[in-house]
């Protein structure tokens, strides 16, 4: 039988795919070898910059240890905010379709400009926030302090993301099958019992899949760091993606940047790879 | 204009899903297939359809190497046991389809899709969404646009399997007269079941398939008088054949305490140990029979079927009746010795009722 | 203990309500300021804490010459990559998506999954490692600071969701609708086009939407490979953002920008109800 149609489907998506990464993906690694900056053009240094990398740059490892903080802090967050949201408009609640919208429409503003108003928000002196807290006597730092500022890229991602989360979790929610529902509200169970014991179950693969598709986003943020706090104060919410892009399009170290982006990449997909393993055991099994 | 098939093989994992199967199918006529659930008769069917490819051996028709045909060039039509319709059209426009790929006249298309839909019973629901009609008015809408083609073969893969009791009956009725009416006689129509009772129903030719292999070929008849094997003689009776290991002593058979005088169509046997067969029909209480006790009593439909055991020996017997038992009664049977088979023990049917040995 | 419990949920949604609505009253109320109302501290509503004005959304309308701010035609700029892009994403994804859902594919080690796994894993680069190379790229080729170089990066981004969307849904479509249209006369090619994509519309409707969506809000490859000539309206934003600007024409800007994908929400809510979201999912 003629198999040709076989490749006539996939091809076209993957070798336009390929074709347009093939380049740069060929030139990060040559960039990596290289010592590319202001002054050198393309040489070849060997594995130079990546001895550099894991023996002289904590900076990059502080980097990721923030990036895994703010990350995982947001993406847990956001699940377990967007679980209780979706819970709650799931079954027949007063404007059921306004509030399902109105959760939505963060996920649809524009990260980078919601950030620049958030900018404004928590204006340290013209800004509501503080104007509403010095009633209270507070005066809090929000992007001036190290630990509020993180703080504060936690509050705006959250707001930003969790819809995403709600979206996902509320199509599972209503995807689900009605019988194990049935059989404990014959079995008499409390709505505590049929959370712990039917719906979050059920809902297991669902979660898996919306956590680690959030990690994989939230781990490229870097849009609102560079509008709201540039890394700073300091380097308290630098990211990879950041110090990344510091070094490579402020300092133009490229040639460095491009072994930290290797690097970063190859991390990344083991990590993700052991953590969608890791869940996967962890809830299937409850 | 035959199929004929060469030792098809096919084997994607550990198991054979055909083992050598051969035949040899003649235009005008019924075929059964007749297996358990993953015996391969899906995977015939579709090898036949084209949409698999075995890995050895050789299949022809009108004298083309049917396995270089694509499958949308093999003048085929198939019924799978899901109802499959097109969702996003309507019944007219889901019968309408083959036509309409074959780019035939609108004005042909509507006569005689409109004819066929007579033909299913489905007059009058033409315009009606698939997602609108009840199981079994699915089915027969694939039934119909599987006939408006006037296919040379028609694979028909448990058509009736997920239809209820009652819809079934009726619809087999009505099979055996679309068949005859609704096809040319040019048409080869294969239809798999798991049920023997659909098998005689059909009462076309029978190939009973177990593992991949073909066990047996024969008209229905055949099949039910003369089971070649101790397989066969379990796929093709529901409830499956009563088989006991007995043995002949003194001129009598022997079993669990039990004696009982060799019929004549036994008479003839050599071995001293072979497995006897008896149908769950032919085993009757009797005041004056053996006694076994009771195991298992099932109501199914208007019988019971009563799982008895004695000693070692298990057997099933349907009573015509709905009669209440409870578990350790005790039950005395009687056989009809003129139903007896007798299989000797590498299986082979070394005697029938009916005259047929395979020894 | 049901009273507690809806006292809780409704506490809950309100909280979370004003939350999400909070920046969006600051940024209404702000546009309307000028520099008194803004500098004394923070000030919130117009008539009672301060004199409203209009100078905040005049500037958009006004010409840059006259010191306005020109957001049309980012906005359609935007409008356009957005657009095309993941039109050319949807569609070669899906086409690739069928073939890895129906059929196998073997070279090697590498398989369907496999497969499926590396245009996935796209989305887990950060733009920063993809953003050298392609400036260099499309310098090469002379596609910087254009609206094509744009779109040909966007593909890049938006083809992975495309192909994970319509995988997991084409995985739902029964195969024996594919086999039947086989069975009725259509080759493979006939068989997607008039059977398998018809019953598709709900999936590409998500892929179409999820497309459109992270293809509108991308900041960063906009940033780094447009200049003068091409400006997208994200980036145009935070050019604003600078300590020059002013606040009320700031938040008037991003207002303006933000209102149009809100119409997405209300598509996609109204999808959710119908159930049809819930096959894309997993």
């Amino acid at each position: 039988m003629n198999f040709k149609h076989k490749y006539v489907f996939l091809f076209p998506g993957l070798f336009v795919l390929i074709g347009i990464l093939i380049f740069p993906i060929i030139f990060v690694v040559r960039l990596s070898l290289s010592g590319w900056n202001s002054y050198n053009g393309l040489n070849f240094i060997g594995l130079e910059n990546y001895i550099r990398l894991f023996t002289d740059d904590p900076r990059f490892w502080q980097s990721f240890l923030r990036l895994s903080f703010l990350s995982v802090t947001t993406v847990i967050l956001q699940y377990v905010i967007g679980f209780a949201l979706a819970h709650m408009v799931w079954k027949d609640i007063k404007f059921q379709r306004f509030f399902r919208v109105l959760f939505l429409i963060p996920m649809m503003t524009t990260p980078v400009i919601m950030t620049v108003i958030w900018r404004t928000f928590f204006h340290e002196s013209l800004g509501p926030v503080n104007d509403i807290l010095s009633n209270f006597g507070m005066s809090p730092k929000w992007l001036t302090d190290p630990t509020l500022a993180k703080i504060t890229v936690i509050i705006v991602e959250v707001w930003q993301w969790t819809p995403f989360m709600f979206l996902l979790l509320l199509a599972g929610l209503l995807s689900l099958p009605k019988e194990p529902f049935l059989a404990a509200a014959i079995d008499g169970a409390s709505p505590i019992r049929k959370f712990i014991y039917v719906t979050f179950p059920l809902m297991a693969p669902i979660s898996i899949g919306a956590i680690i598709i959030r990690l994989i986003e939230a781990s490229k943020i870097m849009d609102t760091v560079y509008v709201l706090t540039s890394g700073g104060p300091g380097t308290s919410t630098e990211t990879s993606s950041f110090y990344i892009f510091i070094k490579g399009l402020r300092e133009f170290q490229m040639g460095y940047a491009a072994s930290m982006s290797f690097t970063y990449l190859i991390i990344m997909i083991i990590s993700l790879t052991f953590i969608a393993k890791g869940l996967t055991k962890l809830l299937l099994k409850d | 204009m035959n199929l004929i098939a060469e030792n098809l093989s096919y084997k994607p994992d550990e198991q054979f899903h055909l083992n050598e199967v051969s035949f040899n199918f003649k235009k005008g006529n019924i075929y059964t297939i007749l297996g358990r659930t993953l015996s391969g008769k899906t995977t015939l069917l579709k090898t036949i359809a084209g949409l698999l490819t075995p890995d050895k051996g050789e299949m022809q028709f009108e004298d083309k190497d049917f396995l270089k045909v694509p499958v949308w060039e093999r003048n085929i039509a198939m019924v799978y046991q899901q109802f499959i319709n097109y969702p996003h059209l309507n019944v007219f426009e889901n019968v309408a389809f083959p036509l309409k790929q074959r780019k035939i006249d609108n004005h042909e298309i509507n006569d005689v899709v409109l004819k066929s839909l007579k033909s299913v019973g489905l007059e009058g629901y033409e315009k009606r969404k698939i997602q609108e009609l009840s199981g079994g008015q699915q089915q027969r809408v694939s039934l119909a646009r599987s006939l408006v083609k006037n296919a040379k073969i028609l694979l028909l893969d448990e058509p009736l399997v997920n239809l209820d009791y009652k819809l079934r009956e009726q619809l087999r009725e009505e099979f055996k007269n679309i068949f005859s009416q609704g096809l040319s006689e040019e048409s080869i129509v294969i239809f798999s079941t798991t049920d023997p009772r659909e098998a005689m129903e059909l009462n076309g030719e029978v190939i009973v398939l177990d593992e991949g292999k073909v066990l047996q070929v024969g008209p229905a008849k055949e099949i039910f008088e003369n089971p070649k094997t101790l397989k066969v003689a379990e796929i093709s009776n529901d409830p499956p054949m009563n088989i006991l290991k007995t043995n002949i002593d003194s001129n009598k058979i022997k079993f669990e305490g039990i004696e009982i005088d060799i019929p004549n169509h036994l008479s003839n046997i050599k071995d001293k140990n072979f497995n006897l067969g008896i149908r769950a029909s032919d085993i009757e209480l009797s005041d004056k029979g053996f006694e076994f006790e009771v195991e298992l009593a099932e109501i199914s439909g208007s019988e019971t079927l009563l799982h008895l055991t004695r000693g070692s020996a298990k057997i099933i017997t349907s009573i015509e009746e709905v009669m209440n038992f409870n578990i350790h009664d005790k039950v005395k049977i009687d056989f009809d010795i003129n139903k007896f088979y007798a299989f000797e023990e590498s299986g082979i049917l070394a005697s029938s009722p009916f005259g047929g040995s395979y020894v | 203990m049901g009273k507690l419990y809806k006292f809780l949920k409704y506490s809950f949604i309100t909280i979370w309500t004003v939350f999400v609505v909070a920046p969006f009253l600051w940024a209404l109320t702000t546009s309307f300021k000028d520099f008194n109302s803004v500098n004394g501290g923070a000030t919130y509503i117009p008539w009672v804490d301060f004199e409203p004005k209009l100078e905040g959304w005049k500037v958009l309308i006004k010409s840059p010459a006259n010191g306005g701010v020109d957001i049309i035609e980012p906005y359609f700029n935007s409008l356009f990559v957005t657009c095309t892009a993941s039109l050319i994403s949807i569609v070669l994804g899906t086409l690739s998506a069928y073939a890895l859902s129906r059929f196998t594919f073997k070279a090697g080690f590498v398989k369907n999954n496999d497969i499926t796994f590396f245009f996935i894993s796209q989305r887990i680069m950060p733009p920063i490692v993809l953003s050298i190379p392609f400036f260099l790229f499309l310098g090469a080729i002379d596609l910087l600071d254009s609206l094509i170089g744009l779109i040909v990066v966007y593909i890049v981004l938006l083809m992975p969701i495309a192909v994970w969307i319509m995988v997991d849904f084409f995985n739902k479509v029964p195969r024996e609708i594919d086999e039947t249209a086989l069975i009725d006369g259509c080759n493979p090619y006939q068989a997607f086009f008039k059977v398998v994509l018809p019953n598709s519309v709900p999936g590409l409707i998500v892929a179409g939407m999820f497309c459109i969506i992270f293809g509108w809000i991308d900041f960063f490859f906009a940033f780094i490979l447009t200049f003068t000539e091409v400006q997208l309206l994200p980036v145009k934003i935070v050019a604003l953002n600078s300590s020059i600007t002013p606040w009320w024409s700031l938040s008037a800007s991003a207002l303006v920008s933000v209102a149009p994908l809100i119409i997405v929400a209300f598509i996609v809510e109204r999808y959710l109800s119908k159930g049809n979201l819930s096959g894309a999912i997993k």
